[in-house]
């Protein structure tokens, strides 16, 4: 109570001191009369409503944050993301791919996991194109991200070597992924083909390239472009092991469907 | 025949083929398609020719926006086809019908697609029996089509990865021509009237004596603009009229008759009468410095078209604000093209003012045009603020680069190889070849690559001494072989003397050159083509307008054209000179990029060696768009 008397003296001043503006002294006047006639538990209440719906809104939001469920499905133009991304969602290849112009996004239960009993958490996956004038996209989705697929065509592999280690120098050196830590999956795409390479030859390939990348990149740093983070130990040759987020290599088959070790990494980073 | 029609979604999921046809197509058109076309924000464009080992197709396409639907039509080049608009039009509006964003099967579109195909081959046919009635329609309407062809042919050269030169601009004009055609006899009147205004203004203008080229330009895009105004409806049409106007004049009009001769000496009524008066004040004010000179009459352009604006206006207030706000809450069913093009206008006088080539602000709005069309606006948005979004979105794709710019990088992989880096620079004369090529040297020097310099300028004199004022104060070897020696032999045992000694990378400077002098175009094409250089760097003027788009292309078409491989070096990159004098009209960057489809791979910013950047795409397009 001697609080609410409190308040109503310096209102009373307040409306004194605001003399020369009538109108507000009316309003003012007309405020506190409308208080003294409102029982003070009814203001009481409604504070205590005001302060619990707030705190509950900043709650959610608070437990709402960390619960990213993103996977993004990145690489080269060609590689196949966009099957992959089709694989997982309808567990078909429907009749062919094109080069992607838009991100394709969904949030879905993985194919395989829609037979299983139980509540099954849907995984919101996103499809990066590749084409290097649409990969600033990325960037939209990295805030978000659980975790990143790196998708690779095996088949085709050396003569886009050099493109596929410079997008994946770049992802790994860009400051949200390596201060949330992403993991990142390296997956070599396309074994189903005889002449597909094994993924420990990728592996091996990606670290020697990103590893002159790294001394060619960090040079330029007088540019604006320079990334945040410089990549593994300086003095050893780079190998995916020395970065701070977890890298690690897999092979699928989108046309075929042998696409289980994706799968595997998404659950893993996405609780179900 | 009609090889292949695909519809598939902007995702890149194709949802339905037709399996009747059939035939699978060799190469990968759709792909090429896409990544050469549809992502270089040429989608304004009405065709697409590709080209593969035994085949050459051509491609039309169109867009549903608001579903996010690509309908794609495949045939061979050789047979024009008719009615393959007509037909992905009707395509289109039927499958539009059925689509669901959940469904991935359209099998029974099949029969839907059979009806539609035999409808359009049946009008095609009759429209081909009714033409052979009406004369001139038809006639200018093969003429479209020979000259599409010819282009065609064009194109077909320059196929190698940076397909971006004349001939895009011809189908442009050649699309737009048989635009002009297809709406048919009801123009001829206005087209007539509008032609008599660009004649009469060229007169006038011609008159003047010599003339800045650029000015004549802007007075010919005000001319069309003016038509514009007086003619609605079929401004496309008539624009071509007015640019193509000297090629046509002879194959055109001789065929009809005389009546529709123009009379030149008649007053061609307001239009002209006040483009008159435009050119007689221009003509005072070109005494003053040329710069100032060009700002203040771009600035009367734009009080005119404020004034434009103005008297515009009331017929659109009429509509009152309550309407407007209505429709800015509640959304706008579908966007048009009406409803875009005053704030396409906008932006593109905007980009005008920054220095873009007038071509390429153009083609861009049309871009941005066709990407917009049909979609949805969205609560609480206004058009001016989609258009805008979308340019930017459309600007930021085509200043990133499409390949890595990462020198260094590429001169360690030569280094690997054994093999000396060659980069060549050229460029017309005075933009800064030498002083940017010792920047360079500087700039590789502090990342501990050891340089070679060549002094292929054995044209200009005094060229060499200054290279060699460089080298000494940088402290770099210089390879001279004097003056009087052919350029590409100087280069060739540059490269062998750095192979020998061991550098890493050789700077070829080359003699500045106008683009169209012949014999010296034919002597940088013989040193490029000889020496095969890893870099071919074209240094540009920030400083450049419309010039800029002549001058890359035409770089890029000598440098095809003279070459005697099949498979000529283009211009890989872009150095764009005296940024630090431009302020905010950065638009050439965008110019030279668009025209080449190269990136900027460095930026000159001022008088010392330290003055070497890399382009900021973000402010670019920032600024571009400011």
């Amino acid at each position: 109570m001697e609080g609410l008397e409190q308040w109503k003296k310096q209102a009373e001043k307040w409306s004194s001191q605001a003399l020369e503006h009538i109108q507000a002294e009316k309003w003012s006047s007309q405020a506190l009369e409308y208080i003294h006639q409102v029982p003070p538990e009814q203001i009481y209440a409604a504070i205590a409503i005001l302060i619990f719906t707030s705190f509950l809104l900043i709650l959610v939001r608070l437990f709402k944050r960390p619960k990213a469920n993103t996977i993004l499905l990145s690489g080269l133009s060609g590689s196949g993301k966009t099957l992959l991304f089709y694989q997982l969602r309808d567990g078909s290849s429907h009749q062919g791919t094109v080069t992607s112009m838009e991100p394709n996004e969904g949030t879905f239960v993985l194919h395989s996991e829609k037979s299983k009993n139980g509540k099954v958490n849907p995984v919101h996956l996103v499809d990066v194109p590749g084409h290097s004038r649409l990969r600033a996209k990325l960037d939209d989705f990295l805030p978000q991200a659980a975790g990143i697929v790196f998708v690779v065509d095996a088949l085709e592999f050396l003569p886009n070597c050099r493109a596929a280690s410079e997008y994946l120098y770049d992802i790994l050196t860009k400051a949200s992924v390596v201060r949330k830590k992403i993991p990142v999956l390296i997956l070599c795409n396309k074994t189903d083909k005889v002449t597909a390479h094994s993924k420990e030859f990728i592996r091996k390939q990606l670290e020697k390239e990103i590893d002159k990348l790294r001394a060619s990149r960090s040079a330029i740093s007088a540019a604006d472009i320079a990334n945040d983070f410089t990549l593994g130990v300086p003095g050893e040759p780079f190998s995916f092991y020395q970065c701070q987020n977890k890298v690690t290599v897999a092979e699928a088959s989108g046309l075929t469907g042998d696409i289980s070790q994706v799968e595997q990494f998404i659950r893993d980073h996405v609780k179900s | 025949m009609l090889e292949q029609l695909l519809i598939f979604t902007r995702g890149g999921l194709i949802l339905w083929t037709c399996k009747e046809l059939g035939n699978a197509l060799k190469g990968s058109p759709i792909d090429t398609l896409i990544r050469s076309c549809l992502l270089e924000e040429r989608s304004g464009a009405a065709s697409f020719d590709y080209n593969a080992p035994g085949t050459a197709y051509t491609l039309k396409w169109t867009f549903h926006n608001e579903l996010g639907l690509v309908f794609v039509a495949v045939y061979q080049k050789i047979l024009h086809l008719l009615y393959v608009d007509e037909l992905l039009a009707m395509v289109k509006h039927e499958f539009s019908g059925i689509y669901d964003p959940k469904r991935t099967v359209y099998s029974d579109f099949d029969e839907t697609f059979r009806q539609l195909k035999k409808e359009a081959e049946a009008r095609a046919e009759e429209l081909k029996k009714s033409k052979q009635v009406g004369k001139p329609v038809n006639n200018s309407k093969k003429q479209g089509q020979v000259q599409k062809a010819g282009l065609g042919g064009d194109k077909k050269k320059n196929e190698g990865g940076l397909a971006s030169d004349g001939g895009d601009g011809d189908t442009m004009k050649g699309r737009r021509l048989e635009n002009g055609n297809s709406n048919g006899n009801h123009v001829d009147i206005k087209e007539s009237n509008v032609f008599g205004t660009a004649n009469g203004k060229e007169n006038t203008s011609s008159n003047l004596g010599a003339f800045d080229v650029n000015k004549l330009q802007k007075l010919r895009s005000k001319g069309g603009k003016k038509t514009e105004k007086t003619v609605t409806v079929d401004s496309n049409g008539s624009k071509a009229e007015a640019k193509k106007k000297i090629t046509k004049k002879n194959r055109v009009w001789d065929d009809s008759p005389p009546e529709s001769k123009l009379d030149f000496t008649d007053p061609v009524g307001e239009n002209g009468d006040n483009n008159t008066e435009v050119v007689a004040a221009d003509h005072g004010e070109s005494m003053m410095d040329k710069e100032e000179d060009f700002s203040s009459e771009s600035e009367a352009e734009e009080e005119e078209e404020e004034e434009v604006g103005k008297e515009s206006k009331p017929d659109k207030q009429k509509k009152g604000w309550f309407s407007s706000m209505f429709q800015s809450i509640a959304g706008k069913a579908n966007l048009e093209r009406s409803d875009l093009e005053p704030a396409l206008k906008a932006l593109k006088d905007r980009l005008m003012t920054k220095n873009v080539a007038e071509e390429i602000a153009e083609k861009l709005c049309e871009s941005v045009a066709a990407s917009l069309e049909g979609k949805k606006l969205a609560s609480f948005t206004r058009i001016s603020s989609t258009v805008q979004a979308a340019m930017e979105e459309a600007l930021v794709r085509i200043l990133t680069p499409r390949r890595s710019i990462d020198i260094l990088r590429d001169v360690h992989a030569a280094k690997e190889q054994r093999k000396p880096y060659v980069v060549v620079f050229v460029g017309v004369n005075g933009v800064g070849k030498s002083t940017n090529l010792a920047k360079v040297a500087y700039w590789l020097q502090q990342h501990n690559v050891s340089v070679m310099m060549a002094a292929c300028d054995t044209f200009r004199s005094g060229a060499v001494e200054q290279l060699r004022t460089h080298a000494r104060r940088l402290q770099i070897p210089i390879f001279e072989k004097g003056y009087e020696k052919d350029p590409a032999v100087v280069a060739k045992e540059a490269i062998q003397e750095a192979t020998n000694n061991g550098s890493d990378v050789v700077l070829v400077d080359t003699a500045g050159r106008m683009q169209d002098n012949e014999p010296l175009m034919r002597a940088l094409s013989k040193l490029v083509n000889l020496n095969n250089p890893d870099l071919v760097l074209f240094v540009g003027e920030a400083l450049v307008g419309n010039d800029a788009v002549d001058q890359l292309s035409k770089f890029n078409q000598k440098l095809a054209d003279l070459s005697t491989s099949s498979n000529p070096r283009l211009i890989d990159g872009i150095l764009l000179t005296k940024f630090d004098t431009i302020d905010d009209k950065v638009g050439a960057a965008l110019s030279m990029v668009y025209i080449s489809g190269a990136p900027v791979m460095f930026v000159g910013c001022g008088q010392s060696y330290t003055d070497l950047k890399k382009l900021n795409v973000k402010s670019i397009v920032k600024t571009l768009l400011k």
